[in-house]
């Protein structure tokens, strides 16, 4: 698709634009109250993605637990556990993207100030209001339901029994790389100049990354990825084991974000040898 | 449309229905279809979207074995089916990564991470042979690297529990386990040259993401028809990689089963497509 145009110039230009460096520093967007709105929603999805996805959890031990009355093959299986945290993140940025960009995910705010499409200031923001929100929705799982939310581990990541820590921490990294570069595709302007770009489907390859990577990993961590995720669990179950594995749930998704956005921005778009290029010919495309 | 007229001759119009108006008004068909690859392309070897392209299915097979590899060896590992993702959580592992990868890597390889789709497009003379042969290259090695660190998690439970190969299982004759990689195979590549259409592409008001999901459906499909069968191969890297990591007779004793029957699904799914739906050669020659 050769969509390219003769500037005035004469000079072949591009039918895309890149947005320029967000500034570490933007003083002008504290004023606004698209900032903090932005912040409220990172909030109220995270809240709502912890709520559905431990509460998942919690009621599939319920009733699987052959020793309480469930039976085998009780609940929506771990299968269900997969699709609800990966049909959560498919909704929630669809409804979220347009106000906050809909990460849900501090590794994926990491991910995007590292590719300076966030300032500093709205990246730390945002991770807090994503782990504050995780605490609450954890929260409210907690409270609706006590001794079964305690006896059933909490729905915290930790590593399972067979796996080193090594495992866990690769896993973790290879996790949150699939999840950060299907939302650097999702969102790569190239590509949504060149495709008739609709925005509601953006979020569906998204969200079969989740489901994906917690199809795979789900025996091994319990699938973190998602730092705000494992941190509001933790918080709220407050024992030993989730707490001696927490590390892995912050460095290995953070990891995982970087390589993401190494690969994106210097491999795939090339943009250092793109402005490199442009010493040498105004033909950039 | 700039620089085209606006004007519309009377009776030009022949698709009333669907044409925008002042475009293709000149012509006879609304699509353009590209001109066939030449079989070699010196040129392209020496641009750098070449070998992104190359890393790029590289990483894409690479993902895809990781993920769906560690799905299989975590349905083996548990005490039980219902303690697990189960046999369609497999099938949603294979196809949904399909369609996630496929979304991220079209606008850089075109997103094939099967060397059998390389080949269907190949014959379809939609890549050059180098670009083909390279695809092929890169998908296998990434496939060898995805088993491999499925492996390095788990050196003894891969070993014993069948480090995610395919073989035919009991009770399929070899031939059965063929006819099911041939018609898998041509399911997957079928719906891979409908989605790819240019003609469609230039009909249907084209949304990118509706290209991959139709391919990520059909790989989950046809892992819901086969996997008792082979653990449905239909995609000769997937099955080189745990072939290789796996390292045991009966793996590589059933493994040319997971090239032909693929090659030769594509194979036929590209003359259908290309002689029977699209007829392109015989309008060629008019």
């Amino acid at each position: 698709m050769a969509k390219d145009v003769e500037g005035p110039d004469g000079f072949q230009t591009r039918d895309y634009e890149d947005p320029p460096p967000t500034p570490f520093f933007d003083a002008e967007e504290l004023t606004k109250w698209s900032l903090y709105r932005a912040v409220i929603a990172e909030f109220v999805a995270t809240l709502l993605f912890l709520y559905v996805t431990v509460l998942t959890v919690i009621g599939y031990k319920i009733q699987s637990d052959t020793k309480a009355g469930g039976v085998d093959c009780g609940g929506v299986g771990i299968l269900g556990i997969a699709w609800a945290f990966g049909g959560m993140i498919f909704i929630l940025v669809y409804c979220t993207a347009g106000i906050s960009g809909g990460h849900i995910n501090p590794a994926v705010t990491f991910g995007l100030f590292l590719a300076r499409k966030v300032s500093l200031i709205r990246a730390v923001l945002y991770m807090v209001a994503q782990c504050l929100g995780a605490i609450c929705g954890v929260g409210f799982v907690k409270a609706f339901q006590s001794s079964h939310y305690v006896n059933y581990g909490g729905g915290a990541n930790f590593l399972a029994d067979g796996y080193n820590t090594g495992t866990g921490l690769a896993a973790e990294i290879i996790g949150t790389f699939v999840l950060v570069y299907t939302v650097f595709s999702a969102t790569d302007p190239k590509r949504n100049a060149r495709d008739s770009h609709v925005p509601v489907l953006a979020p569906l390859p998204i969200g079969f990354a989740v489901f994906m990577v917690h199809l795979a990993t789900i025996p091994i961590t319990g699938t973190g990825i998602n730092p705000a995720r494992s941190f509001g669990a933790a918080v709220i179950f407050n024992k030993s084991k989730p707490w001696d594995d927490h590390w892995i749930f912050w460095v290995g998704p953070f990891i995982g974000a970087t390589i993401a956005a190494f690969y994106h921005q210097f491999v795939l778009r090339a943009s250092g040898s793109k402005s490199l290029g442009s010493f040498r010919s105004a033909a950039n495309v | 449309m700039e620089g085209k007229e606006e004007d519309v001759r009377v009776g030009a119009n022949k698709f009333p229905e669907r044409q925008p108006i002042g475009t293709s008004a000149q012509t006879d068909k609304d699509y353009k279809e590209p001109p066939p690859a030449p079989f070699f392309e010196p040129g392209e070897l020496s641009s750098w979207s070449f070998y992104r392209a190359g890393i790029a299915e590289f990483i894409a097979t690479f993902l895809f074995l990781y993920i769906t590899v560690l799905t299989v060896m975590g349905v083996k590992r548990a005490p039980n089916m219902c303690a697990s993702v189960g046999i369609q959580g497999i099938a949603w592992a294979f196809g949904g990564m399909i369609f996630a990868l496929v979304y991220c890597t079209a606008g850089i390889s075109g997103g094939h991470i099967n060397p059998a789709v390389t080949f269907g497009l190949f014959l379809a003379r939609k890549l050059s042979l180098t670009r083909a042969v390279f695809y092929i290259v890169m998908q296998c090695l990434g496939a060898i690297c995805g088993a491999g660190v499925v492996k390095g998690f788990q050196p003894n439970p891969y070993q014993t529990l069948g480090g995610g190969a395919n073989t035919v299982a009991h009770g399929y004759t070899k031939g059965s386990g063929l006819g099911a990689e041939i018609i898998g195979t041509f399911v997957l590549v079928y719906t891979v040259f409908s989605a790819t259409d240019a003609k469609r592409s230039a009909r249907d008001s084209h949304v990118p993401i509706l290209a991959p999901l139709p391919i990520g459906f059909a790989v989950f499909l046809v892992h819901l028809a086969t996997i008792p069968i082979t653990g449905t191969g239909i995609n000769p890297a997937r099955s080189l990689g745990a072939a290789i990591i796996y390292n045991k007779d009966h793996a590589w004793d059933d493994h040319w089963i997971f090239w032909v029957g693929p090659f030769i699904g594509a194979a036929l799914a590209a003359l259908y497509h290309q002689l029977v739906i699209r007829a392109i050669p015989f309008k060629s020659r008019s």
